[in-house]
């Protein structure tokens, strides 16, 4: 309860940003609340499961093209929001066999081509999708109403990861991460607990693509499958560490490294993220919460339950 | 008809053999170390940027400058597998794993927009020609065969090289077991440097074939890595043939799509076969029993 009380009091105060800043400062969080919702939802493969999941945002992508079909179709918001939810998890529940046949770097390179495939199939499929030149929504401001439901749905993944880190399944899921093998032989059920997680993972990445789409009112393949938005949110979770913690750390952090860097450098500001990304490979193995101090500092925080000891933060 | 079908199936099998020898490169990489090398693809880049620089500003044929780039690029791998790769060896399966991604990708990065920056942003092809030749209806251009030439040459080469002398023996004992490798005694430090080393060097040389029959830009080297890795999953890590076989499946399957669909769809090919060789063969289309 106690926990509960203190997360409350930052909730309150990312609810009330949109009455008194600028829309500078909402439109930096909705997108930072965005990347948060999928560095936390590729943190249930990436992080608990140990898949390195590189096609995570076609789940994005999916929810974004979903809804935006769905609402030139005629179809109320809300309902293109569900189908935005229902399309990647389908998707990715059919895609599960052939995809969990594989292991280690070779599951990551498959679903990378995955996404690109998805890229190539949006640029091409163009009667459905309108091709290369883009899928737009009917005009409308919608910064505010966005901000809510991306605020909400940032909440609510790390709600799932946390809940996810204290269920049995989460448990199975670190265990396989540790020796499949090890883990089949104590009758985990390795494809159904994998299985699960691909599709817990997918659901919030697809409402968040959604979320997205509607609030840009226009989404092309580049935008929504591109290079960008797939190793984004992965360099957060990775960057901040496994357990429901890691992604937010990784997410403020890189996206307010980025800002800086587009704001204040002319050139380079690329070379000067990659040289981050390579340097935290270099030095923080366990990404930043898994240094010593930050530990610390998490062991402090209420309502984490487990998460002073290795079991969430750490891993 | 029949000669255009010939002449996909040249191309095809040409710029499949060229996507080999830099699939092959990436497979002897993650073979011996298990890196998933994120920034390979650009290492073809850079490989034809200096190609066609050499061409453009010194008149340096590219056959000729495959003997500068190759060795080059041996000692660049070397080095970036001891600046970058070698601090995190001795990390568990898993955090290794991680942070070889994002180093590799990071470098990618960096390498991509530091390119960008000094040469620019824009195709870059290389005007270089040799003449035609004829056979019966089919007009094969010896560009092409050269490269074919080349391409073999430097299979046959590699293979040995992987077969009959000590440092290719090592790095294949390397693929099958890093422990049981360790224990006859092999310097495991040094042969991973030379197995990224060789790995680079091949994609790089591979790149001066490339830029001599198609266009390159500063940002193709995340998609060719993705293609790379189709090949390797393909063919079977450290499985020369194999990946050589993959390769040209996949070159003229690309090309035949890309003529009789539209180029758009060519793009979608690799990955759709990488999809149905794993539901039929999830080890590889040429795998030897090993997983």
């Amino acid at each position: 309860m106690r926990g509960l009380l203190f997360w409350a009091i930052p909730l309150v105060g990312l609810g009330v940003v949109p009455l008194v800043t600028s829309s500078y400062a909402v439109v930096f969080l909705l997108l930072l609340f965005v990347n948060l919702t999928l560095a936390e939802s590729y943190g249930i493969v990436g992080g608990y499961l140990g898949y390195v999941n590189l096609g995570h945002a076609s789940s994005f992508g999916l929810g974004a093209y979903a809804a935006g079909i769905l609402v030139r179709g005629g179809l109320p918001f809300p309902v293109a929001l569900g189908g935005a939810v229902v399309v990647p998890v389908l998707f990715w529940g059919a895609i599960s066999y052939p995809f969990l046949r594989l292991r280690g770097a070779y599951f990551s390179v498959a679903t990378f081509g995955l996404l690109t495939l998805l890229e190539l199939l949006a640029n091409n499929l163009s009667r459905l999708t309108g091709g290369s030149e883009g899928l737009s929504f009917p005009p409308g401001y919608r910064l505010v109403p966005a901000y809510y439901l991306t605020l909400g749905l940032a909440a609510a993944s790390v709600g799932l990861s946390l809940s996810v880190a204290r269920s049995r399944l989460g448990l199975a899921l670190r265990s396989i991460r540790e020796d499949e093998e090890a883990a089949s032989a104590f009758g985990v059920r390795l494809f159904a607990c994998k299985v699960r997680a691909l599709l817990l993972s997918a659901a919030p990445a697809g409402a968040a693509g959604a979320v997205f789409a509607w609030y840009q009112a226009y989404i092309t393949p580049g935008a929504v499958f591109g290079l960008e938005i797939a190793l984004m949110p992965i360099a957060m979770a990775m960057l901040g560490g496994s357990g429901p913690v890691g992604p937010v750390v990784g997410a403020l952090f890189l996206t307010v490294l980025e800002e800086v860097l587009w704001t204040r450098l002319a050139y380079f500001h690329l070379t000067v993220f990659g040289l981050f990304l390579a340097l935290v490979g270099l030095a923080m193995p366990g990404g930043l919460t898994g240094l010593r101090w930050s530990r610390r500092i998490l062991a402090r925080l209420p309502g984490l339950g487990v998460a002073a000891g290795r079991g969430v933060v750490g891993g | 008809m029949l000669s255009t079908a010939a002449q996909l199936l040249v191309g095809g099998v040409l710029q499949g053999s060229i996507y080999a020898l830099g699939a092959f490169g990436l497979s002897l990489i993650f073979g011996v170390l298990h890196v998933l090398n994120i920034a390979h693809g650009d290492f073809l880049m850079l490989g034809g940027l200096v190609a066609s620089l050499a061409f453009a500003r010194a008149g340096l044929p590219p056959f000729l400058t495959l003997f500068l780039v190759g060795p080059g690029f041996l000692l660049v791998g070397i080095v970036f597998h001891r600046l970058l790769i070698r601090p995190i060896a001795d990390r568990p399966r898993q955090e290794f794993l991680i942070a070889s991604i994002l180093i590799t990708l990071g470098a990618s990065l960096a390498v991509e927009d530091i390119t960008a920056f000094s040469v620019g942003g824009s195709v870059r092809g290389m005007a270089y020609t040799l003449p035609p030749i004829r056979v019966g209806t089919v007009m094969v251009s010896s560009l092409r065969l050269v490269n074919l030439g080349v391409v073999l040459l430097l299979t046959l080469l590699l293979g040995v090289v992987l077969r009959r002398t000590y440092a290719g023996r090592a790095l294949r004992a390397l693929m099958q077991s890093r422990d049981g490798a360790r224990l006859c005694g092999i310097d495991v430090g040094r042969l991973s440097a030379l197995a990224f080393g060789l790995g680079v060097a091949l994609a790089a040389t591979g790149g001066v074939l490339y830029v001599t029959l198609f266009p390159i830009t500063p940002f193709i080297g995340i998609p060719l890595t993705l293609k790379y890795l189709c090949l390797i999953v393909m063919g079977g890590v450290g499985n020369l043939p194999g990946t050589l076989a993959s390769g040209c499946i996949l070159g003229v399957t690309e090309a035949l799509v890309g003529f009789y669909l539209g180029a758009e769809w060519s793009l979608t090919v690799a990955f759709f076969l990488l999809v149905v060789i794993l539901l039929w063969r999830p080890t590889g289309l040429f795998a030897r029993g090993v997983a």
